[in-house]
């Protein structure tokens, strides 16, 4: 038999508590941890939850920005900036995370995924020295 | 001339515009033994150059459900977890060009030699499929060695992948660097792929090729024994981009890979460390894939499609004679042929250490001058038939006349088919020396005095069998006429040889 992957189980959690609550929640939880234990999976557990959250984003059509600046963004520049991310993704909802990096000079960068928009000064200087060579 | 620098400076950064766009990025997971894995990179296809935060190449190599196998082509003790990596969109390439001829470089196509950096304007893909059947040619054009034996017994065509196989210490290299040494004049590019050489090995080479005058028609390309085995697994496939670079300008090239079996060894410690599941010897199921393929890009191409072509000679190391290993099979029946050496022939002082009667030639017969072919076939009966009655003598019973005389014959043979290193015979001297030992003229010269007389004759017949060389050299065949002058010089040779005459 295939190894099951942390992929799969993940799905299967997500599957097995999707429309359920009360006691029957509480009772599915239950089941899970105990065949996580049975199976020896609890050093995986960080992983499965990594890819869980991933799952449980896409089904709800949501996704996390990182975003580092110099300085803390201001109301107004964030909610322009939620209102360009749902455009370019479609996405319904947009999970922030700040991040204050000095090291960028100025300017700003967006992680979304494995996608990176970098329009910081010291992306910008990289290139050129990289143009320079 | 400061001015002018800063001048020019700062017009390249007031035309300059940073283009950025999104790029998909991935983290590196775990780094080791010159493999990474890393996060991300969702869109990556498999071979493609990666780059490193620190400006390190790596190629995507395998592709898993969230991470990527890469195979580091710098120093990876540079990289650390967390790095980021960005994929470039170009599959791995190296530079080739015409400036490449008399230069050593490394997997990547980087100047190693201590010279000037190379500059290109094209760059080639190191993976490439091989040509297809409509676009080639049958082996027709014969690849002179120089080299008696495989000359005359084992012939190469151009185009044709010939094995050399034999253990340590056999002349493997010798016979290679001794076929490169002969291509001058012979409008031929050559192609030297060292793959985990010791360094001083290839110094050595490459002082040999450059005193032998073969540097300007020859390419070095080398991955060295400290370097790691991504580079080693990457350098083959480098030496044959830039041969097939060569051919695409028409030219005819001679590539060598030495050797083909620590090749396989560098691939195995790869697949290893990216757990590829192990098979036999615990190489990698494909291990058969990864030398099929690259043999398979030598190839002679049809003058409709640019003409060219690329004959292969790989090496393969074996165990104490054991060509059933398995990379030796493998390689074995991938190519067109292989030329098998012995370590007990080598100490019986029969060199090149050739056995002639497991060495083979599938195609190369066909590639053969019609001169050669007509000498070389008695040659190989005699050698067939010394070899059987050799067996027989052992027991020392009495031999009538018949026996004795092929006896001698074959003793004969092999005498004249012994070669020093680094002295290639020409393909007219081949045969005028060959025709003499074929026809019996030889039968009443001491052994001990073949190699004197086979050495003094030759340079007899080239001042008194003009017309007879002239034939072969114009027409790859000798007339009545030149035969007749060939015969008198050899008669004239034998009285007024002193040796002989006491």
């Amino acid at each position: 038999m295939a190894k099951i992957s942390n992929q799969d189980i993940a799905k299967s959690i997500y599957r097995t508590l999707k429309d359920k609550t009360g006691s029957a929640y509480s009772l599915a939880l239950k089941n899970i941890v105990n065949f996580l234990a049975r199976r020896r999976l609890f050093s995986q557990a960080p992983d499965i939850l990594k890819k869980l959250e991933k799952i449980i984003d896409e089904e709800n059509n949501a996704i996390r920005v990182k975003i580092s600046s110099v300085k803390p963004l201001g109301t107004h520049l964030k909610h322009d900036l939620i209102k360009a991310l749902e455009r370019r993704y479609q996405a319904k909802e947009i999970i922030f995370t700040e991040n204050i990096d000095e090291k960028l000079i100025s300017g700003l960068k967006f992680e979304v995924g494995d996608e990176i928009v970098d329009l910081s000064i010291k992306n910008k200087i990289k290139k050129l020295a990289e143009h320079l060579q | 001339m400061a001015s002018h620098i800063v001048e020019n400076l700062k017009r390249e950064i007031e035309n300059f515009k940073a283009d950025i766009k999104a790029e998909k990025v991935g983290k590196v997971v775990e780094v080791f033994d010159g493999i990474a894995k890393v996060s991300g990179l969702s869109e990556v296809k498999s071979q493609e150059m990666l780059k490193f935060e620190g400006g390190e190449a790596g190629v995507a190599f395998n592709l898993e459900e969230d991470t990527v196998g890469v195979i580091v082509l710098d120093d990876f003790s540079k990289i650390n977890e967390g790095d980021t990596v960005t994929a470039t969109g170009k599959i791995l390439e190296v530079p080739v060009g015409s400036t490449l001829l008399g230069r050593a470089v490394n997997a990547l196509g980087v100047a190693i030699d201590g010279a000037s950096p190379i500059k290109t304007d094209m760059a080639y893909p190191i993976e490439k499929i091989a040509p297809g059947v409509i676009t080639r040619l049958s082996v027709s054009e014969p690849v002179a060695t120089g080299i008696k034996v495989i000359d005359a017994t084992i012939p190469i065509g151009r185009g044709q992948r010939e094995l050399i196989i034999g253990d340590r210490q056999t002349g493997k290299t010798a016979i290679a660097v001794d076929t490169i040494l002969n291509q001058k004049g012979q409008d031929m590019i050559c192609v030297y792929v060292s793959i985990s050489q010791k360094d001083s090995k290839l110094r050595k080479i490459q002082a040999r090729l450059e005193a032998g005058g073969a540097m300007e028609y020859t390419v070095i390309v080398s991955a060295g024994a400290s370097e790691p085995a991504p580079l080693s697994y990457l350098v083959p496939y480098t030496g044959v981009a830039i041969a097939e670079y060569f051919m695409d300008q028409g030219k005819d090239v001679l590539i060598i890979y030495d050797d083909l079996s620590k090749h396989a060894i560098a691939y195995r410690e790869i697949s290893l460390l990216l757990r590829r599941p192990p098979g036999r010897e615990a190489y990698p199921g494909d291990v058969f894939y990864l030398h099929s393929r690259l043999l398979e890009r030598a190839c002679r191409r049809s003058k409709d499609y640019g003409g060219g072509s690329i004959t292969a000679l790989p090496i393969i190391e074996t165990q104490a004679g054991d060509i059933s290993a398995y990379i030796p099979t493998n390689v074995i029946s991938i190519t067109d042929g292989q030329i098998f050496l012995e370590t007990d022939l080598f100490y019986k002082g029969i060199r090149p250490a050739v056995n002639v009667g497991l060495s083979v030639s599938r195609v190369g017969g066909a590639a053969q001058i019609k001169a050669m072919k007509k000498v070389a076939g008695t040659l190989k009966l005699d050698l067939a038939q010394y070899r059987e009655l050799e067996a027989f003598t052992q027991f020392g019973s009495d031999l009538d006349d018949a026996t004795k005389k092929q006896l001698e014959r074959g003793k004969r043979a092999v005498e004249v088919l012994k070669q020093t290193q680094y002295s290639p015979v020409s393909l007219e001297n081949q045969v005028v020396v060959l025709y003499a030992l074929t026809q019996g003229y030889m039968d009443d010269v001491a052994i001990e005095k073949i190699k004197e007389f086979e050495e003094k004759f030759a340079e007899y017949a080239d001042r008194n069998a003009k017309k007879f060389l002239t034939q072969i050299r114009e027409n790859k065949m000798w007339e009545e006429s030149g035969e007749a002058e060939l015969k008198k010089a050899i008669q004239d040779f034998k009285t007024s040889w002193p040796a002989q005459k006491k």
